[in-house]
């Protein structure tokens, strides 16, 4: 084991580690704003623009993140537009947060039993009422639990950026490896540890709001 | 800007080897990935604590960091313990750990929703705990995880492009080198954008049809 390479490069890892959860965070946010959205014009039925949607989100589902990274970074200084390794990652990762999540939020908005909108509807809500206080309440708790799953993966694949050179966490402890080839499993350990420590507390919570949303339906 | 579909025709063949190249490494992890599966999601209800641990151990980590990490750590950290395993074999060793741990937590989640009442019924029936385990509680299990079994092949098949990172010729791999050839960025990953779509949706549509043939109907509602 070669912890004093690791302990000397303890701050350069920490960037890393914090770079990581900066992305995460903006493709987790942006990727839930762009989801819930599109989960909102195809559950209701918007003409033209719904069945669009339906082609994104099969593609965004449909395709390798790291095929998207790599036509996102290699495409569009293609059609001219300059684009640094952050932009791209950022591009691509909300993107495909935004597909899974807007498969995830729509199924939870369809589990909602008709009845329930109807019944809405006939007690005189408008649509937007309907669904702030009806229908979004009881699909979140169905789409939590694979939300916060899939969060899980949109943290962990923020490791492929280091691909197209973005300076996250994976691309620091490569740069680490180099210089010191003979602590490359120290590395690694560190690495898989550090993802580590923000998933697994995230896996946890996922369970117990599975268990609460099974005790939910059974009702 | 003009597009020019030329210089993807041409290099056509190089896309379908890549192709080639994706669907059987998928395969390869995929099957790989089942028994492993099975034996952890049972392990994870021995009545040894020892086992339970060991399996238990191997889920959460394979589940809670990154596969990139996962396969460079195969690939380029083991080599220092004097295992050396050629990048298609790292990578399909990779895959299959990986996804064998997302298959487990559905596995062990299926056995789990088979009611208490069919091993009881299995178990007043004079059935041992094998045969109860292999005639009453997996086929149903079997139908309960299969839709989730399904979206898991669609995730190795996903999961595959990683092996372009330590140089195994499958698709999205070739689309970078043949990016770097002929600089046609947009054609090229159009081209392969439609055959991942095309890939993923035929594998997923024919694993459902296969359910549909193969699986135990539901009898006892």
């Amino acid at each position: 084991m070669d912890w004093p390479v690791v302990w000397e490069s303890r701050g350069i890892l920490l960037h890393g580690f914090a770079v990581t959860l900066e992305l995460s965070a903006i493709a987790i946010v942006g990727g839930g704003i762009v989801g819930l959205v599109v989960a909102v014009i195809r559950f209701a039925r918007v003409p033209v623009v719904g069945p669009i949607l339906r082609v994104y989100i099969n593609i965004g589902r449909g395709t390798p993140l790291l095929m998207q990274l790599f036509f996102i970074f290699f495409g569009f200084p293609y059609f001219g537009i300059n684009i640094d390794a952050f932009a791209a990652a950022v591009i691509a990762l909300v993107a495909y947060t935004g597909a899974y999540v807007a498969e995830i939020v729509r199924s939870g908005l369809e589990s909602v039993h008709r009845g329930q909108r109807d019944a809405a509807l006939s007690l005189g809500l408008s649509f937007p009422q309907m669904m702030r206080r009806v229908v979004i309440p009881q699909a979140g708790i169905v789409a939590l639990p694979p939300l916060v799953g899939l969060f899980i993966g949109v943290i962990k694949d923020t490791s492929l950026t280091t691909i197209i050179g973005y300076n996250e966490l994976m691309n620091v402890s490569q740069s680490i490896v180099a210089r010191a080839p003979n602590a490359i499993f120290t590395v690694y350990v560190v690495l898989a540890a550090l993802y580590f420590i923000v998933c697994y507390p995230l896996s946890l919570l996922a369970s117990r709001l599975e268990r609460r949303a099974l005790v939910g339906q059974q009702r | 800007m003009i597009l020019d579909w030329n210089s993807v025709w041409s290099n056509l063949g190089m896309l379908v080897d890549g192709l080639g190249v994706t669907v059987q490494i998928s395969i390869l992890s995929f099957l790989g990935a089942l028994p492993l599966s099975l034996v952890a999601a049972l392990s994870r209800r021995s009545r040894w604590i020892p086992i339970r641990l060991v399996a238990a151990t191997y889920v959460e980590i394979f589940r809670n960091t990154p596969a990139l990490v996962q396969m460079f750590f195969i690939f380029f950290a083991l080599p220092s313990f004097g295992i050396r395993l050629d990048a298609i074999v790292a990578g399909v060793v990779a895959l299959a750990l990986n996804i064998g741990a997302y298959m487990s937590e559905a596995m062990r989640a299926g056995i789990q929703s088979v009611p208490n009442g069919q091993i009881e019924a299995a178990a007043s029936l004079g059935l041992n705990g094998r045969q109860t385990f292999t005639r009453v509680v997996f086929p149903q299990a079997l139908r309960n995880v299969y839709p989730a079994i399904v979206n898991l092949l669609v995730a190795t098949i996903l999961a595959s492009s990683l092996l372009s990172t330590i140089a195994v010729p499958e698709l999205t791999g070739t689309a970078t080198v043949i990016n770097s050839r002929t600089l046609r960025t947009f054609e090229v990953f159009a081209v392969v954008t439609v055959m991942y779509v095309v890939l993923t949706n035929t594998a997923s549509s024919l694993l459902d049809l296969l359910g549909r043939f193969f699986l135990p109907k539901e009898r006892y509602a």
